[in-house]
């Protein structure tokens, strides 16, 4: 994925998707809630597809999984404790 | 819905698994690569097709102003301060660490970008703590979006334009689409920059 093309080929389907829903809306109400599920599955099923895969990053864990899960973590923890702080402050 | 995620991650690691290390000639990137690529596309289009069909998403969203420029700044600070955190803890090299957190959860970028800059084992832990990053966001959506409607576009950082969007527009409502797509695009642009910074510090 580091290929700036990368940031083109999501944005372009994402504008496109946007503009035709805007185009139509008034014409007729469109069903997408079963679609939408079932993409989400194809999607992370690629996705543990490829963990599962990729040898490498299978070996990697075991021997860097606990140091690797605690920088998770506190990522994780230090984003969203800023995030929420952020948004009380700017009514955001 | 959580449930169907889950076991199609674990369904698809499973297969994964299986394919790669007993029917060799099996080309995995197929799967892996070009599947996901269209499941992708085809997501963004879908969602951005209900987006813009929805009067109320489109109203909702004239108030996210400040959130698009906010945000992304706020999850790289968190993830930067994240990281160096977990370096003191760890006793870790923290300018090392640091740049593991500046990864923001995109672990193909940053695992390789460590590898290059500082030797395979500062790679491997880039790579494995972006990439749990984007699994525990993963798992842990409905949970976070109790405690803040927008906790899983901070956790996801730079995942929140591709991998975890499709969850968090079906968690956090169709309205945090643009601030979750935005969120990540921006995070994608730092995330190279923050970590090749941080690393140059080791």
């Amino acid at each position: 994925m580091a290929d700036p093309l990368t940031l083109v080929y999501l944005t372009v389907p994402l504008v496109v998707g946007v503009v035709s829903g805007y185009l139509v809306r008034n014409r007729r109400q469109v069903k997408l809630e079963k679609p939408i599920v079932a993409i989400v599955v194809v999607l992370i099923f690629s996705l543990g597809f490829s963990i599962g895969s990729n040898s490498e990053l299978l070996a990697a864990l075991p021997q860097v999984g606990l140091q690797a899960l605690v920088i998770a973590v506190l990522a994780i923890v230090f984003s969203v404790a800023f995030v929420m702080a952020g948004r009380k402050l700017v009514k955001a | 819905m959580i449930k169907y995620i889950v076991s199609a991650l674990v369904f698809g690691a499973v297969a994964g698994y299986l394919v790669n290390n007993f029917l060799s000639g099996f080309p995995t990137t197929l799967i892996a690569d070009q599947l996901f690529s269209v499941a992708l596309i085809v997501a963004l289009f879908v969602f951005g097709f209900s987006f813009g069909c929805d009067r109320e998403a489109i109203r909702k969203m004239r108030q996210t102003g400040a959130r698009i420029v906010v945000f992304p700044v706020l999850v790289a600070l968190g993830s930067i301060v994240g990281g160096l955190v977990a370096g003191l803890i760890l006793q870790l090299n923290v300018a090392g660490a640091t740049a593991v957190g500046s990864g923001i959860g995109w672990y193909t970028l940053s695992g390789p970008l460590m590898e290059q800059l500082l030797g395979a084992e500062w790679g491997t832990l880039a790579f494995s703590a972006n990439f749990l990053r984007e699994l525990l966001t993963i798992v842990t959506i409905p949970l976070m979006v109790k405690l803040d409607k927008y906790a899983p576009i901070a956790s996801g950082g730079g995942t929140t334009m591709d991998t975890t969007l499709p969850l968090i527009v079906r968690y956090c409502g169709k309205d945090t689409l643009i601030t979750a797509f935005s969120n990540g695009l921006v995070l994608s642009l730092i995330a190279p920059f923050a970590v090749t910074a941080f690393a140059s510090l080791v």
